[in-house]
């Protein structure tokens, strides 16, 4: 396996459907409409739902993060072959019993529709399927860290199950294949990028080396590294090495 | 203040992120990587990660920079702090960063004009639509276009 190059396989999703229990094959993904396991006592419930970006006009509650679903197959984070759902992407969205949003500056809950603009970078295409998750917390819960990593591990536990599947896919079932190469070029001016994340508190934060692709289970958040500079390459960072909890 | 809904970087943001895809294969530069820097709460602590993204910088024999930032407010004084720094160690710099007319700087210096605004909505403002304002491909490559201007200017460029 060479170490300079990533692969990424990206498999594309036509359908996604309600089922007992977690399947993936050619297209069509399934999931449970709940998380299978044990939810921590702050929580009144969690629902998910299926949105088409077409028609979403009902009301949400402040949009968390916006994740893509991602495995690694061979390799570690940033070189091997890391395995990617196309067509489907998740929202987070968070609040308490009693309607208090769970966000560090400014909410975006309202009307879906009008709370996202689709088809950027950061946020799921038009053509996509949402899986939206959405945290409702009792009331009087402490806002800090500690409640805000739970929701987001909570997220990433219930799509864990999908990557899963997703590692058992076969190549030739890829929709597309895509090479990156740490590109050298030698004698041209040297450029680095410098990106300044947040890391100040709940809401406020960013956890990098994930187990995952844009995962939560193992990573360290830039808070506990005093939010000292970390040097990555561009693969590291086109294989998820960030998980964004602002 | 801190991160609005419409800059807000989400994972598939970090995950696509179309800086990274910008300027990572351009063939007229040699890519050196991603300094990732949180933004402190503390004085103290917001000087000395500024300064030691500039020794990073320096000890890779950086020509070139462009600093992003993915909020606004106090996390600028970390941002215009960190450009200066890399600045003193002559390496060439340029910024990113949500302005509009909301978020201009509370102190002008000479770099603040190298910094490329990222606002797309017609009011200028932190509009609270996820996706709105966040960094888009075309801001990178202006950014891009502008790091390659200032290192020919600074005499990065040999020609």
């Amino acid at each position: 396996m060479k170490k300079d190059t990533l692969t990424i396989q990206a498999y594309s999703i036509q359908k996604v459907s309600f089922s007992d229990d977690y399947h993936l094959s050619s297209g069509h993904l399934e999931i449970p409409d709940h998380p299978q396991f044990e939810l921590d006592d702050r929580f009144k419930s969690v629902d998910i739902k299926l949105v088409d970006p077409r028609d979403c006009h009902f009301q949400i509650n402040t949009i968390m993060d916006v994740m893509p679903i991602s495995t690694k197959v061979l390799g570690k984070m940033g070189y091997g072959l890391s395995n990617t759902l196309t067509g489907v992407n998740v929202i987070l969205t968070g609040a308490d019993e009693t309607g208090v949003q769970l966000h560090e500056f400014g909410s975006s809950d309202g009307y879906l529709d009008e709370k996202i603009k689709f088809g950027k970078d950061g946020t799921p295409d038009l053509d996509d399927t949402i899986i939206l998750i959405d945290a409702v917390l009792k009331k009087d819960f402490e806002f800090n860290r500690e409640t805000c990593e739970m929701i987001f591990k909570m997220a990433d536990d219930y799509l864990q199950p999908i990557r899963a599947e997703l590692k058992m896919l076969s190549g030739s079932q890829a929709t597309e294949s895509f090479d990156y190469v740490d590109e050298k070029h030698p004698g041209k001016p040297k450029v680095a990028l410098v990106k300044e994340v947040a890391g100040q508190g709940a809401m406020y934060d960013n956890i990098l080396f994930p187990q995952e692709p844009a995962g939560i289970t193992k990573g360290i958040s830039i808070i506990d590294m005093d939010n000292m500079p970390v040097l990555l390459t561009a693969n590291e960072y086109r294989d998820g090495v960030i998980h964004a909890l602002v | 203040m801190g991160i609005g809904p419409s800059t807000k970087e989400t994972t598939l943001h970090h995950f696509r992120d179309p800086l990274v895809r910008t300027v990572a294969p351009d063939p007229d530069i040699d890519f050196q990587g991603i300094i990732v820097v949180g933004t402190p709460q503390d004085n103290y602590l917001k000087n000395l990660v500024g300064v030691r993204v500039s020794k990073m910088l320096e000890s890779m024999r950086t020509n070139g920079a462009i600093v992003s930032a993915d909020g606004w407010g106090n996390s600028d004084v970390d941002f215009m702090n960190t450009m200066s720094e890399i600045d003193d160690k002559g390496i060439s710099v340029v910024g990113m960063k949500f302005i509009g007319k909301q978020a201009g700087f509370v102190v002008e210096n000479e770099l603040t004009k190298f910094v490329v605004d990222i606002n797309k909505s017609a009011e200028g403002i932190e509009t609270t639509v996820v996706g709105e304002n966040n960094l888009s491909q075309l801001d990178a490559q202006k950014a891009l276009g502008l790091l390659k201007l200032k290192m020919r200017h600074d005499g990065q460029v040999s020609q």
